[in-house]
């Protein structure tokens, strides 16, 4: 039996050692000194010592528009847990986070798995295609490994290449922030509006969970690239496929959020975020129904590229 | 012969849609010798040594390997199995020594450093090995092909078209070197080949396929010698006087007539008759020689030239 450390290892190789994957690394990265620069230099500093006052006075607009333009179900308990949040803030003392603070950095930072998904993409796309459009699917496939193992061990390269720029991010723009504004408030708590009631909670925690929230989609249009990439063979197809879905296919099903069918399709469960702050896309959706919703898809996809990577006959 | 076959062709049926690409292909390869596999562009020698190492289905029969079917069995017949499957197209951007590296970490016994270097200096790549394949000439990455075939001693290798691209003293040495472990290693070896008199110095027994039948295996002794009649070259001196003899004597002997030679195409026995003659008649023979028909000329006749 070949271990799957060695064929993981053997992808690792095959992707570490091509100068495109360092490229995208340090793409990644130029973007977090980037925003870092932006932030620090050229964005104007918003702070403010009288942000209680500031508080107030957003407080007293969503006040207003709760009762001129009564929101129904989610937005209005969603309002209400904002007006929570920034009372709780003045009244404990509890500033709420700045862009100019390492962990206020960190936070914007997050939005960069959007890039990463791209990469991430770019990455499942080639790795089965490219081994056809290289000829060396021959080779690799002469070996006494069976080909759900050698599809696997693609598959898990591809993730934790995900994984590796992810945590790179993460300690990456820790290390931006922290040098650019200083360790300032880390202690900062992240408040969230628990069953009638404000809790104070840890940020760094509140970070990962964004990386997490994040990382669905990403997971989703790689597993879906990966797919195309193996039934097709051909990694700018996928490539294409896959980028288009994920900025089009939101704005999609936002447009056809009116059609009850809506939350069956991908792109309306994406985003777990709408269930922890603000309205999910159609009435009735929960955050149990889109774990399941996205189940289903990520088995339908991994399943036919298995199905299609064992049974194929290579001609190539 | 009472060895047991190291790879087994039986009934193997190969069809896409409503074409039939190979049709009941039954061959046996045995340990220590070379099988050539001949025929023209679409016969359908890829597609069976695609066949054979898994890549494609088998649509009817099977194909075994030490007894292991392929499709049934897949990884321990593979084991037992290296090849190179049309052009050795090896990962560019890694060096030969990663990609050994690579294909090393593929089998379940642990290759060696030693055994990775042993196979490199026997393909004779130990200069260029740390460089990148896509810097590498097309021989040196036949090499390397033949390198990642032998990798982990295999006892059936599965060369398709070996020499493809190699100059004439590699070509030489990757027959010679074949030649060698088949007969000192015991090792079976498949080669397909559309160079005829490659094939003709190359192998023991050849196998010719036609659209997608198998025609005909012998053993290249038989096929090159097959005929009663032999082609016969004698130097000798002086030579009109020489070759009015040998047509006031003889029907149809000579073929032709050449710089100080008359070549002839006679049966056994004339060897020695026609030999005679030019004695008795004191003609001074420098040179008997026998002109062999060559495979090719033999495939054509078999094949019926272009068709």
């Amino acid at each position: 039996m070949v271990k799957m450390m060695n064929l993981i290892q053997n992808e690792h190789m095959k992707l570490y050692k091509r100068l495109g994957t360092w490229v995208m690394i340090g793409l990644i990265l130029f973007a977090v000194l980037g925003l870092g620069a932006f932030t620090a230099f050229i964005m104007e500093s918003n702070e403010n010592t009288n942000w209680k006052e500031t508080l107030q006075i957003e407080n007293a607009q969503l006040q207003k528009q709760l009762e001129e333009s009564p929101l129904k179900g989610a937005g209005e308990t969603y309002v209400q847990q904002q007006v929570a949040i920034n009372e709780y803030r003045i009244d404990e003392d509890i500033p709420p986070v700045e862009s100019q603070s390492v962990l206020g950095f960190m936070i914007d930072a997050t939005n960069f798995t959007g890039i990463i998904a791209l990469f991430t993409i770019v990455v499942a796309s080639s790795m089965v295609a490219s081994e056809f459009s290289w000829g060396t699917i021959k080779l690799l496939l002469i070996r006494p490994v069976n080909r759900t193992k050698i599809i696997l061990s693609k598959y898990i390269a591809t993730i934790l290449f995900a994984l590796f720029s992810l945590v790179l991010l993460f300690l990456f723009s820790f290390l931006v922030g922290s040098v650019l504004f200083g360790l300032g408030g880390v202690d900062q708590p992240y408040l969230v509006y628990n069953n009638g009631s404000v809790e104070e909670t840890n940020m760094i925690t509140h970070i990962i969970q964004l990386f997490g929230f994040n990382s669905v989609d990403l997971l989703m249009m790689v597993t879906l690239a990966f797919m195309i990439s193996t039934v097709f063979r051909s990694s700018s197809l996928a490539i294409g496929i896959a980028i288009f879905l994920m900025f089009t296919g939101p704005q999609i099903t936002q447009l056809l959020s009116s059609y009850e069918w809506v939350k069956y399709v991908l792109f309306a469960n994406t985003n777990l975020q709408q269930y922890t702050n603000g309205t999910p896309l159609v009435e009735g959706m929960t955050m149990t129904f889109s774990i399941t919703v996205l189940l289903v898809y990520f088995v339908i996809f991994t399943t036919l590229t298995w199905v299609v990577f064992k049974k194929r006959d290579v001609a190539a | 012969m009472s060895k047991k076959p190291v790879v087994e062709l039986n009934h193997v049926t190969k069809r896409i849609g409503k074409s039939t690409i190979i049709d009941d292909l039954n061959l046996q390869v045995f340990p220590g010798e070379v099988f050539g596999f001949l025929g023209p562009n679409g016969a359908g020698k890829t597609t069976t040594i695609r066949m054979m190492v898994g890549l494609m289905d088998i649509t009817e029969g099977e194909i075994l390997i030490h007894n292991h079917s392929i499709e049934e069995n897949f990884e321990k017949a593979i084991a037992h199995v290296g090849g190179i499957i049309e052009n050795p197209e090896m990962y560019k951007f890694l060096s030969g020594y990663d990609n050994l590296i690579h294909y090393a970490r593929m089998v379940p016994k642990k290759i060696s450093k030693d055994r990775i270097r042993e196979v490199v200096k026997l393909v004779g790549l130990e200069e260029r090995i740390k460089h990148k394949v896509g810097n590498y000439s097309l021989g040196m990455r036949q090499r390397l092909g033949l390198a990642q075939a032998l990798l982990h001693s295999p006892s059936l290798l599965i060369l398709d078209e070996p020499t493809n691209g190699l100059d004439p003293a590699g070509i030489r040495e990757i027959r010679n070197y074949i030649r060698r472990i088949a007969h000192e290693e015991n090792m079976a070896v498949f080669v397909s080949s559309h160079l005829l008199s490659e094939m003709q110095l190359m192998c023991d027994r050849i196998g010719i396929i036609q659209n997608g039948r198998l025609i005909s295996v012998e053993s290249v002794r038989d096929f090159v010698g097959s005929s009663s009649k032999h082609k016969m070259r004698y130097h000798v001196s002086p030579l009109d006087q020489a070759v009015e003899l040998l047509r006031s004597t003889y029907d149809s002997v000579v073929e032709s007539v050449g710089d100080g030679f008359i070549d002839t195409t006679v049966s056994y026995e004339e060897i020695a008759d026609v030999t005679e003659l030019f004695v008795e008649h004191r003609i001074r023979v420098y040179g008997i020689s026998s002109i062999q028909s060559t495979l090719e000329e033999k495939f054509l006749e078999m094949t019926g030239g272009e068709k």
